[in-house]
């Protein structure tokens, strides 16, 4: 009789163990398969399998013989369902601590057993294994998963209680979880075992890798490159998937750009580019060692190539079905040096590269490349705008349009603004209202936004270019306007209300103020209006006392007045604040305003400066 | 003018259905001319024959078998257990998974016709905020009851054709709307914009062109990602309509497909809270949102906008029609003329009478100028609605006298189906109401009765018995009487049960125990009152009573009979009555409380014939199955001298059978002191004997110490009563003793008569021992003998027993009346109590 039952019970084991032996063969098939639809399909399946399997076998009370193709299974199911939905979740510890827990029942430890905690149950498991030989090689890679779930959620203490247990070390916390990683031997799987997606040791060396990635990368982003060295070159001599290398190479340039040896980290950069088909990151740090290294040509090429290699669509290959390192690897940060972004924002960081470095030609065409590109929306794929930190779109237009200025197409500028006011008209506040308001001497004044004033500005530049001075001055006068309606405590329109943005755009505001008056004041001067342009120059002072250029274009029209005594009494307070701390330097501007200020700078301003005050001594005499 | 007609999904629908009632409007204007239901479907309560109209063709058109698509598995173009919600938008495919912790939103490209139809590469995606797992086993997420809700909008100004947008899962926004809704970036684009309302209540919104491009980078969310409002309850619905009607006429002569473009956004929660947001300039001319949230009746199922600024949505019990547009309502004095028009302050919804529509879809409008809607039942029918909501013009003026007449007669019968529901409802209440009261009272005699303890019970139940005649046979009855000393009544759903136990088990030990039980309804029975029940208790058809006869009352309180009731659907036409199903009524049907257990036994059905007065004698008492003929010779046999007879002459050559019990004076003496004072010991003992029967008085009134009565069966049993002196147990000197001797012909009798004198014995030492009497000095090796004597005896009853029932006829016999000696031996002399 008893024979007849175990007869049954080995015959269904034998059933059992078929059924996950086809189902880790049809997942293999699955991740050769080329198609990503049968593939999939194939692979859930073969999960939904698997979950079948391990309902039935936990549907029965546990028993010693069952135990190790029971844990078997638990490993499948586990790997299939992390890997199919790229992530672990709350579920899986529950499916591991389930697994523990049928461990446990056979050894009838049933009292206490309920109140422990994940971490306590493996102690018990893997004492219980000490016992039950055959049930080690199963709990070692249940272990190399719950590894890689602490891992990927940042439990590194429970992590490295495990590892401990796991290596039978008593020394406590303070050894390397590194070492600890290294000292971990599971046992060899035997050869009759019911198949596997991926043994102990496997899981171990992707373990091994990811940690160290995760170790180097968080080092180079808090700022200890020497200590990043290590642990990335840990990395770089493990087996390590091509994508990651890549990655790997490139953190290392960074590394050493930072340590100061441009050399080393050229090498690096280039040994990343030979590696694989993710070029943007190389290229990006390239465009940041160069821009270091001063060599703006180079800088600018590299990051051209960023362009055209972000331009190439990102074919993202069908992760395996196993646990990978990308799988336990943090998600992107925005501040991570390997976050190349996207293309339209690569493009726009070479266009404003070119804006900086003087290649106004360059920088226009890289602006209307990257309107287009934003723009067209008959491509087929989008195209996101660079996002926050960067400017945001209405700004984008204006870097474009001063693009245009500097390159001496006005013309250009000038349908450019027209389109970003008539795209954003809906927002802006109804002028007739407005001056209705004005009329009735309504003292509520309307929301309207930063950029719409500097467009009327960039608009009368653009027109001082073409030499209409009547309408170049009634865009000036219309930006003024709008410039003393806009409270400063407003905020921009879809930025983020933090007080650093607060305190930008109200520095912002007064500069743009500063660079309206001067503006129309050199049209009064160059009209001949020599008394209309004191009052702009004079209202400018008092407006944006920080703003010296200012200063300088009233005291050159007052000694063009000959009214010396304000010009020299100009002049002192001048002097005392050069001497003073220089406040205006530490805010900095948006690229399209710095911009404009250096257009209205005097060339000959410190020569100016120089004359001015040798003819000052009788004065000073006085 | 309104029409619904019915595309039956399934064949066994087919068969149109009873006609019934057309439904109430509240409003005027929706006039209903053509209406058929088929049966099935919960909006079909109230169902009669009072028919008013039907279309048969539509029920022809209802007839026609739907075509069958067939799916086929390699239609799946992307399979992911975890996909929630999806819509598309030109050549994209949003998606939104739940991903471990976060809603994913995901970008696929769309293939273009003609070629493979899988999804093309994952172009973009971005993770919402968080989900609140719903509140249940930790770590175990639920299913989520609400899925969320996806759609598109883009602004006027974008080049996607419109058709594409005018299905249900995308819109086209007004300018203004647009821009403040999504900020400058999204209008400088003039990106399509996903709107997403999440089940936990969240509305966000993500600009398309913004997602990124590749899974190596996904967007950040707090820059992609904008929360535009929180509706704190699960978001069904999301949609868009124009509520400035003049505005759209004016445009319509200009821009013939500028009305497309929405200018009011609506969100709908599952309770009921809409959120309507509009564009508007304040008195500076500055762009604000005007934002107003409503409450609608919910649960909401689904909703749709229609033209004209409606918002029909369905709830389990109607399906309802609220009106957003401008001048829906009157304006308030407060509200300014000028701008544009604000969001009416308060909405009132009209119910268009279908209910459980799980999905709508309203197309904007037909050429005739009305609404089409297109609804699917709950139960699966699939109807068209047309609506004609010409509201300019008032109903009561268009009718004729006959559609008048005929919309009275509607309302007539509406109002009918109304009060007979109410009745019905009131009804309901009542018999709930009654049984919650029952219930209470229920409870407190339960609780009096539990924790009365020893002490004298608030409810109580007494025994006694009597002989009476009953045609032709003497029968023992028990009275029982229930008595209510508490200060509740005992209502309806009370019930007292009378067991009646016979010990047949006692000497026959092969048949097994019958009991009979007697069910009596206590109705009403309130503060001290009392209730008598009278039940025969034998002798049966075969003339035996097996005594002794135990009787248990209880109380039974049956919570089937007072909760069942109001609990079950009474009325199978409510559907709304229904959800208490009953079984939700435990197991055990009701409350059982045991009040009294009283034991009858032969002393008590003793009679006496000898000692009633001569007038009111009775020829004899009267066996169980004596014919007249019996009857006739007995009455001979006592007019003559010489008995005759079976009877007499058993008692003439059988000696009777005698047992005995000798119990100390002193035991008795001090157990009857009370009540017994001056009465000779033998005759008080005669009269406690019989304390329970009818003839203790007699036997008082004559101080009687012997008496000769006669069983039920009819054998004479003559109790003896004297008292003796015992020598033989006490060193000091002879105990005096009260010897108990019963005789009888029957030996079934004397058995228990015996039994019945050992059990009032066996209570009266126990209660003396209680009291703590010392027993005198006493010779231990005379009882000891007596002791052994009965052990022997015992084991030789044992064997015999055993023979008995291995051995054949003739020996059996011998060994019987061996027993039967035995026994005699046991009973006589035997039990000594001191």
């Amino acid at each position: 009789m008893s024979r007849q039952t175990t007869s049954v019970g080995s015959s269904c084991l034998e059933l059992w163990r078929e059924k996950n032996d086809r189902l880790v063969r049809q997942a293999k098939v699955a991740q050769n398969s080329g198609l990503t639809l049968r593939r999939q399909q194939l692979a859930q399946d073969a999960l939904e399998g698997l979950r079948g399997l391990l309902h039935s076998l936990q549907g029965l009370p546990a028993a010693v013989p069952v135990l190790p193709l029971e844990l078997t299974v638990i490993c499948n199911f586990i790997i299939l369902r992390a890997s199919l939905a790229q992530g672990f979740t709350e579920d899986q510890a529950q499916d591991i601590q389930r697994g523990l827990e049928r461990v446990l029942e056979t050894q009838e430890q049933r009292g206490p057993r309920l109140e422990q905690g994940l971490r306590e149950l493996w102690d018990s498991a893997l004492r219980a294994s000490c016992l039950l030989p055959e049930l080690l090689s199963p709990l070692h890679r249940l272990a190399g998963l719950q590894a890689a779930l602490w891992l990927s959620a940042d439990r590194l203490g429970d992590l490295a209680l495990l590892l401990e247990t796991l290596n039978d070390s008593q020394s406590g916390a303070s050894e390397d979880l590194l070492l600890l990683l290294k000292t971990w031997s599971p046992p060899a799987e035997e050869l009759d075992a019911p198949l596997t997606l991926q043994d102990a040791q496997g899981l171990k060396d992707v373990l091994l890798t990811a940690f160290a990635y995760r170790r180097g990368l968080q080092e180079l982003i808090t700022g200890n490159p020497e200590k990043a060295l290590s642990s990335l070159h840990e990395v770089a001599s493990g087996l390590c998937p091509r994508p990651v290398l890549v990655q790997v190479y490139t953190a290392l340039g960074s590394c050493h750009r930072k340590m100061g040896n441009p050399q080393r980290a050229l090498l690096y950069l280039v040994a990343a580019l030979k590696e694989g088909s993710a070029w943007g990151p190389p290229l990006l740090e390239a465009s940041r060692l160069y821009q270091q290294l001063g060599d703006t040509t180079a800088e600018l090429e590299s990051l051209e190539l960023l362009v055209e290699a972000l331009n190439v669509p990102y074919s993202s290959k069908a992760p395996p079905l196993l646990i990978e390192v990308e799988l336990l690897l943090p998600p992107p940060d925005l501040a991570s040096p390997l976050h190349c972004g996207t293309q339209s924002q690569a493009k726009h960081v070479l266009a404003s590269r070119c804006l900086q470095t003087g290649r106004a030609e360059d920088a226009a065409e890289h602006y209307l490349d990257l309107l287009a590109l934003l723009l067209d929306s008959s491509e087929p794929r989008f195209s996101p705008p660079p996002s926050p930190p960067g400017p945001c779109m209405p700004e984008v237009f204006l870097e474009a349009a001063v693009a245009l200025i500097q390159a001496g197409r006005a013309q250009d500028a000038l349908t450019l603004c027209e389109e970003l006011l008539s795209r954003t008209s809906s927002l802006l506040p109804k002028m007739s209202r407005l001056w209705e308001n004005a009329r009735k001497g309504t003292k509520e004044l309307p929301y309207c936004p930063l950029w719409v004033s500097a467009t009327h500005l960039l608009q009368g530049q653009a027109w001082v270019q073409l030499g209409a001075q009547k309408v170049a001055i009634s865009e000036f006068s219309r930006c003024l306007e709008l410039l003393f309606r806009t409270t400063p405590q407003e905020k921009e329109q879809g930025a983020a209300s933090n007080g650093e943005q607060g305190c930008k755009s109200d520095v912002a505001l007064q500069q743009l103020r500063a660079a309206a008056l001067i503006s129309r004041g050199l049209e009064w001067v160059a009209s001949g209006q020599d008394t209309k342009a004191l009052q702009d120059f004079l209202l400018g002072v008092q407006m944006c006392p920080g703003n010296r250029d200012t200063y300088f274009h009233l005291l050159q029209t007052l000694k063009r007045l000959d009214r010396r005594d304000e010009a020299t009494a100009l002049w002192w307070r001048l002097e005392a604040q050069t001497k003073g701390p220089q406040e205006d330097a530490t805010w900095s501007l948006p690229l399209y305003l710095e911009s404009y200020l250096s257009w209205i700078r005097p060339s000959d301003r410190d020569a100016f400066l120089e004359e001015f005050r040798t003819s000052l001594p009788k004065s000073c005499d006085l | 003018m309104r029409h619904l007609h019915f595309l039956t999904l399934k064949a066994k629908w087919d068969a149109p259905g009873p006609p019934l009632p057309t439904p109430q409007h509240q409003r005027q204007h929706f006039q209903p001319k053509h209406l058929q239901r088929s049966p099935g479907d919960r909006e079909d309560r109230g169902t009669d024959s009072r028919s008013t109209s039907r279309d048969d063709r539509d029920s022809e058109d209802g007839d026609q078998p739907s075509p069958v698509i067939p799916v086929d598995p390699d239609a799946c173009i992307l399979p992911d257990a975890a996909l929630c919600a999806f819509t598309v938008l030109d050549s994209v495919l949003v998606t939104l998974v739940q991903g471990p912790a976060r809603w994913k939103m995901q970008l696929f490209e769309q293939p273009c016709p003609g070629e493979d139809p899988r999804p093309g590469g994952q172009i973009g995606e971005v993770e919402l905020s968080t989900y609140a797992p719903p509140a249940g086993v930790p770590g175990k997420p639920a299913d989520p009851h609400f899925l969320p809700v996806l759609c598109c909008v883009s602004p006027s100004g974008s080049r996607v054709p419109c058709d594409l947008l005018g299905g249900p899962g995308g819109f086209t926004l007004e300018d203004a709307l647009f821009g403040l809704l999504f900020g400058a970036d999204a209008t400088l684009l003039q990106s399509p914009v996903v709107l997403c309302g999440l089940p936990d209540g969240q509305l966000c919104c993500v600009i398309l062109k913004a997602l990124v491009t590749s899974r190596s980078a996904p967007g950040d969310p707090n820059a992609l990602v904008k929360i535009l409002h929180h509706l704190e309850e699960p978001v069904i619905f999301i949609g868009a309509l124009k509520t400035e009607p003049q505005a759209a006429e004016a445009a319509e002569n200009f821009l013939p497909d500028e009305d497309v473009h929405s200018d009011c956004l609506v969100a709908l929660g599952h309770h009921g809270r809409m959120l309507a947001i509009k564009a508007s300039w304040d008195e500076s001319g500055k762009l604000v949102p005007e934002l107003r949230e409503y409450c609608l009746p919910g649960p909401v199922l689904c909703a749709a906008c229609g033209g004209g600024g409606r918002v029909y949505h369905s709830t389990p019990s109607d399906l309802c029609v609220v009106d957003l547009s401008r001048g829906s309502t009157p304006l308030g004095p407060e509200q300014p003329e000028e701008g544009p028009g604000g969001l009416p302050p308060m909405l009132c919804p009209a119910s268009l009478n279908i209910c459980s529509v799980v999905s709508l879809s309203a197309s904007p409008r037909t050429h005739e100028g009305g609404t089409k809607l297109l609804a699917l039942s709950a139960k699966g029918r699939l109807m068209t609605c047309s609506l004609d909501l010409d509201s300019e013009i008032p109903g009561p003026a268009r009718m004729t006298t006959e559609s008048a007449g005929r919309k009275i007669k509607e309302l007539l019968s509406g109002i009918g189906d109304i009060s007979e529901r109410v009745s019905f409802l009131k009804k309901a209440v009542d018999q709930r109401n009654k049984a919650l009261t029952s219930l209470n009272e229920a409870m407190n005699v339960s609780c009096a009765l539990l924790s009365s303890g020893a002490g004298p019970r608030p409810i109580s139940c007494t025994t006694s018995t009597t002989w009476s005649r009953l045609q032709t046979q003497d029968m023992l009855m028990a009275t029982c009487v229930l008595e209510n000393s508490s200060s509740f009544s005992l209502d309806q759903g009370w019930t007292l049960c009378i067991q009646v136990l016979t010990s047949s088990c006692a000497l026959d030990l092969d048949s097994a125990c019958s009991a009979i039980t007697y069910t009596i309804p206590v109705d009403q029975l309130g503060p001290g009152a009392r209730r008598e029940v009278t039940l025969p208790l034998g002798p049966g058809e075969n003339g035996g009573l097996d005594l002794p006869v135990t009787v248990s009352c209880t109380l039974f309180y049956s919570l089937r009979e007072v909760v069942g009731g109001a609990l079950a659907p009474s009325d199978s036409e409510d559907p709304f009555l229904d959800e208490c199903p009953s079984n939700v009524l435990p197991e055990q049907e009701g409350v059982c409380l045991p009040l009294s257990r009283h034991t009858v036994d032969m002393l008590q059905c003793l009679r006496f014939p000898g000692l009633a007065p001569p007038h009111t004698r009775a020829p004899s008492p009267l066996g169980p199955t004596r014919d007249p003929v019996a009857t006739f010779l007995e009455t001979c046999r006592e007019s003559g001298s010489q008995p005759a007879g079976p009877a007499s002459l058993r008692a003439e050559f059988l000696p009777p059978s005698v047992a005995s019990i000798k119990v100390s004076a002193e035991l008795l003496r001090a157990a009857l002191k009370d009540g017994h004072s001056g009465v000779p010991l033998c005759c008080a003992t005669l009269q406690w004997l019989l304390a329970e029967n009818a003839a203790v008085d007699i036997v008082r009134a004559r101080a009687l110490s012997s008496i000769q009565g006669v069983a039920p069966d009819g054998a004479d049993v003559h109790l003896i009563v004297r008292e003796v002196a015992m020598t033989d147990l006490c060193p000091a000197g002879p105990i005096q003793a009260v010897e108990i001797q019963v005789e009888s012909s029957s030996l079934a009798d004397i058995c228990r008569a015996h039994h019945a004198v050992v059990g009032r014995m066996q209570t009266m030492v126990t209660e003396q021992a209680a009291q703590g009497s010392s027993a005198p000095d006493l010779r231990v090796q005379y009882l000891r003998q007596i002791h052994a004597n009965h052990e022997t005896l015992l084991r030789e009853v044992q064997t015999l027993r055993d023979r008995l029932c291995t051995e054949d006829e003739a020996s059996s016999c011998a060994t019987a009346q061996r027993l039967l000696q035995v026994y005699r031996q046991l009973r006589h002399p035997s039990l000594i109590l001191l």
